[in-house]
């Protein structure tokens, strides 16, 4: 038992369903929705199933490697389907039923749990899932991204692997997870989670993340003009982690977090409308 | 005949649920009557994945019956007695036979004419023509959207199973058409199964672990935790709120008993409960007021064959009392009073400031509200408190439960060892939540939730914001309930508009809103909030009118001035006062408001003499009384002006020739009016017959 023996199991359940098996994407992500296999491909009419692992990082999550529980960055198993289908939920419990959960023994529970991102103008309504009082997945029917009405309505998906592997394993600290038969959590990650935590809460130069911010949101401008529209929403990205920094370095006031979520907002905005005009002219 | 719907959707917040299901029961019986078919009943069942609706409805539309109108009877016959071509016509056209004709006396004399029977159409065809449209038109605090449909539900509908007479109806919504069948539990009983009826769809669901009915859930989760408690001699920690969430969460009750470390035990029961109910849902156990190291849950199944359910909950539990521990003990390590400064890095309102700001202006107010009263041992207290209030909004705790805010700091003031009225005023001055929650007990949590609430209504309507219909966005509702029913509950006795002067100075020159606007809008707001609450405690509308327009400054007195006129609206001598005191109103209604004071030396008539003597002992035996609030008395003695106010109306001139003697006798009544204005408005009662 170990996460990477769950990750293919996930996959192998999903392409089963038809899914393409993207890889990771290769910027920071708050989650693995803003990665373009997602948000672009959630914009247009055409059918999609997408699903991959997403290494999604929080920087004020940082616990230095001390809470058995909390990282600054974790790993989710994203699923998108265009259109939602009739019978998902179903689907959904298949996929843990062939994880080897035997749900005849446990309580699982869909728990009113809308969510949201105004970063990227998205929101969707939906639960978390509960696996015996753990939360488990979030699984969502997006209503709208850049601030546009999403028509089909896709669903998504998005398992937290260290929680789920918790309890497969049914161990009560994260570091303690095989991720394979030989290499441990603990191993892989324990260094990272020290060094960021200690960058994200103390090193990281709040008056350079300030100058990203702003270099960024200036590049993601200028490539909007010219209709590139995947790098520009790469410097939306890189503007979103900078932000993330600089919220973990308690630098941000109320006022100026909502200042910089409209100015990221706007850009994605754009984006998308730009994006959508291009694709209904193709 | 028997009629069967049921919704089977993902699972849907019980609030929608409890909504829907009252709206479909209405509209469905409203549309029936107006189509004519007899209702015999109606009921619902639900669970967070299904609405359903049963009931017993006429097989058919009753028959209309109409009378067709032809000719005058007159010009329907030729002399011989045969029909007219007047009368062929017309039964002609109506598709009926001459012989059928019959004369039907009308108000405007005999006509030849017939009557039609329609057959009414069979409630199936009816049920399959209006249900589309009642589902679709529910309404939902929120709205979701699913596959390729632009149609609008709280969560997607996966079954629509429509029996009426045992047999299925067709129709369909969101591109489902109906059937049937129906499923189980969606983890132990998702095949479909045929449906023949009520009886046995509820019997069917029973067996495959759905129970539909919420009553019956409910009882199953009390009597079972009764149960588990019996033998540990403890009680739940009751929330009615959680009870009943969960009796909508599942669809088959099982509860369990965890436990917990003892060790977590030295958390306060708030944070122990809190801890529990957010995110997991579980109950916390107590006996008598002591925390004890277990909890109940409800999980939706029918057995836990391995305990699993319960040791998986015991685990999760674990790492957020885990949490909880740590952040108890973390922010303990830092003083509240070292934390004041930090208010400023948090925002109140962005154009009103940080919380410093509002901390500072707390200060002030709890100070001039404590003086009002007249308690000068509770003012350094609750300054002190004002001072620490909001401290707690610095702190982990508060950032992983929010819900926790005010009780948390006051749980730490109390661990730093302030005195009980500093610490319970914090821990008490969100209270009350709601106008069924209980008010702060300490005077000192009482002043300082007032306080901290004006400041933010104040605040927010002089920055131009306003509240209208379903539009409140900074709960200035709710704060006004509050306040009100802090100072009903504590029977607190002092001038608003002086505390509305008072927050206006303290905000000095950062509100938008000229003061005097803010102050005229608020005292209005103020109003109608009073009225709102007055008639929702029962009282008649006319009354509260009474009570409140005879001013609300002082807000207990208003509230007694209500209770006073509630308690003698049936005495007999009630009536007739307000009658003449609306006769009182009436002569000076057009008249300018005199600044002439009654000149005792030219009352000339008897009657004139004897009122203005009776008035006198009155207003002076009267006054006080006002002053104290003893409103039920002030009224029995107004009562007594009557008599010889009517004899005054009968036998002397008001409007009498001479200026003097006019202008005297209207300030008489002006001042006899004033008084009366002052015990309560009378001229808003309404007298009925």
């Amino acid at each position: 038992m170990s996460i990477q023996s769950l990750i293919m199991n996930l996959q192998k359940f999903w392409d089963d369903k038809g899914c393409y098996l993207a890889q990771s994407y290769d910027l920071e992500v708050g989650a693995g929705t803003m990665t373009p296999d997602t948000f672009f491909r959630v914009l247009d009419e055409r059918p999609w199933r997408v699903a991959y692992v997403q290494p999604s990082r929080r920087p004020t999550d940082g616990r230095y490697g001390k809470n058995p529980h909390r990282v600054q960055k974790h790993f989710q198993f994203q699923v998108i389907i265009k259109p939602s289908p009739s019978d998902i939920q179903q689907i959904y419990l298949k996929s843990l039923t062939a994880l080897g959960i035997n749900l005849q023994e446990h309580d699982i529970r869909f728990d009113e749990d809308d969510w949201e991102s105004p970063t990227i103008g998205a929101w969707g309504v939906g639960w978390q899932v509960l696996l015996d009082g753990l939360e488990i997945t979030q699984f969502t029917y997006f209503q709208q991204a850049g601030g546009i009405d999403l028509f089909p309505v896709p669903v998504e998906i998005t398992y937290g692997l260290e929680r789920l592997e918790m309890f497969m394993e049914v161990k009560d600290n994260i570091y303690d997870l095989n991720w394979s038969r030989d290499v441990s959590y603990r191993d892989l990650r324990l260094l990272e989670e020290k060094e960021f935590s200690e960058y994200n809460f103390s090193y990281a130069n709040i008056k350079r993340l300030r100058e990203f911010f702003l270099l960024n949101e200036k590049e993601a401008n200028q490539l909007i003009d010219k209709g590139l529209l995947l790098p520009a929403y790469d410097m939306c990205l890189k503007c979103s982690h900078f932000f993330n920094l600089l919220d973990s370095r308690g630098a941000i006031s109320v006022t100026e977090r909502v200042k910089m979520i409209a100015q990221i907002r706007s850009l994605v905005t754009r984006i998308t409308q730009k994006y959508v005009a291009k694709e209904n002219f193709s | 005949m028997e009629f069967l719907l049921e919704l089977n959707t993902e699972e849907m917040p019980p609030l929608h649920v409890k909504n829907a299901l009252s709206q479909i029961k209405e509209k469905l019986e409203a549309e029936l009557i107006a189509q004519d078919i007899d209702v015999v009943q109606i009921k619902t069942y639900g669970t967070s994945r299904r609405l359903i609706v049963i009931g017993g409805f006429a097989p058919r539309q009753k028959n209309r019956k109409e009378e067709i109108i032809g000719p005058p009877k007159a010009v329907a016959y030729r002399a011989d007695g045969s029909p007219s071509p007047a009368a062929m016509g017309f039964a002609r056209a109506q598709g009926v036979k001459v012989s059928e004709l019959k004369v039907i006396k009308t108000e405007r004399g005999e006509y030849l004419g017939f009557r039609k029977i329609e057959k009414g159409k069979p409630t199936g065809e009816i049920l399959s023509e209006i249900l589309p449209q009642i589902v679709s038109s529910l309404s939902f605090p929120k709205t979701m959207r699913w596959g390729k449909s632009s149609f609008r539900f709280s969560r997607p509908i996966k079954n629509i199973l429509c029996l009426f007479g045992g047999k299925a109806l067709s129709f369909s919504i969101a591109g489902k058409h109906t059937c049937d069948s129906t499923s189980g539990h969606k983890i132990f009983f998702p095949k479909k199964i045929k449906i023949k009826s009520f009886p046995q769809f509820r019997e069917s669901l029973k067996k495959m672990k759905v129970i539909i009915d919420p009553e019956r859930r409910k009882n199953m989760i009390l009597s079972q935790i009764e149960r588990k408690l019996a033998s540990l001699k403890a009680q739940l920690y009751p929330d009615d709120e959680l009870l009943e969430q969960l009796t909508y969460d599942v669809e088959h009750p099982r509860v369990l008993l965890g436990s917990f470390p003892e060790e977590y035990l030295e958390l306060p029961l708030e944070v122990l409960s809190t801890a529990m109910r957010e995110g997991q849902k579980l109950f916390s156990v107590v006996r008598g007021k002591k925390q004890l190291p277990y909890f109940l849950g409800v999980a939706d199944a029918f057995q836990d064959p391995k305990s699993l359910i319960r040791k998986g909950n015991e685990r999760v539990l674990k790492a957020r009392l885990e949490d909880a521990r740590f952040f108890w003990e973390q922010d303990r390590k830092i003083s509240l009073k070292d934390r004041v400064n930090g208010l400023s890095r948090i925002i109140f309102q962005e154009k009103l400031g940080n919380y410093g700001d509002k901390t500072q202006r707390l200060k002030k107010i709890t100070a001039y509200l404590a003086d009002k009263i007249e308690n000068r041992e509770v003012k350094n207290q609750v300054i002190q408190a004002a001072e620490l209030a909001k401290v707690d909004l610095l702190t982990e705790m508060v950032r992983e439960f929010p819900s926790l805010q005010g009780k948390i700091g006051g749980l730490y003031a109390q661990e730093e060892k302030y005195t009980a009225p500093v610490w319970k005023a914090i821990y008490e001055h969100y209270q009350p939540i709601s106008l069924s929650d209980e008010s702060p007990l300490t005077l000192t949590g009482a002043i300082l939730s007032i306080a901290d609430r004006l400041d933010s209504i104040m605040g927010a309507l002089g920055m131009g914001i306003q509240v209208s219909g379903s539009k409140d966005p900074f709960g200035l509702r709710r704060n006004a309930h509050g306040i009100c029913k802090i100072i009903l509950d504590k029977k607190l006795s002092f001038p608003i508009s002086r505390l509305f002067d008072k927050v206006l100075n303290v905000y000095g020159e950062r509100l938008e809103k000229s003061k005097d606007e803010v102050k005229t809008y608020c005292m209005d707001f103020f109003k109608n909030r009073l009225q709102y609450i007055f008639e929702n405690q029962g009282y008649r509308y006319d009354l509260v009118n009474a009570a409140v327009s005879a001013g609300i400054d002082n807000i207990y007195f208003s509230y007694l001035r209500l209770k006073a006129l509630d308690s003698l609206k049936d005495s007999p001598q009630f009536e007739p006062l307000i009658l003449i005191s609306k006769r009182v109103n009436n002569i000076l209604r057009d008249q300018p408001l005199s600044k002439y004071k009654v000149n005792p030396e030219i009352l000339v008539e008897k009657e004139e003499k004897e009122l203005y003597e009776t008035f006198s002992i009155i207003k002076s035996n009267v006054l006080p009384l006002i002053s104290k609030g003893d409103y039920s008395q002030s009224q029995r003695i107004v009562f007594r002006i009557r008599s010889t106010l009517n004899k005054f109306f009968d036998h002397v001139l008001v409007m009498t020739e001479d200026k003097r003697l006019r202008r005297n006798r209207m300030a008489l009544l002006q001042d006899i009016s004033k008084l009366l204005s002052r015990v309560a408005d009378y001229s808003q009662i309404v007298i009925e017959g």
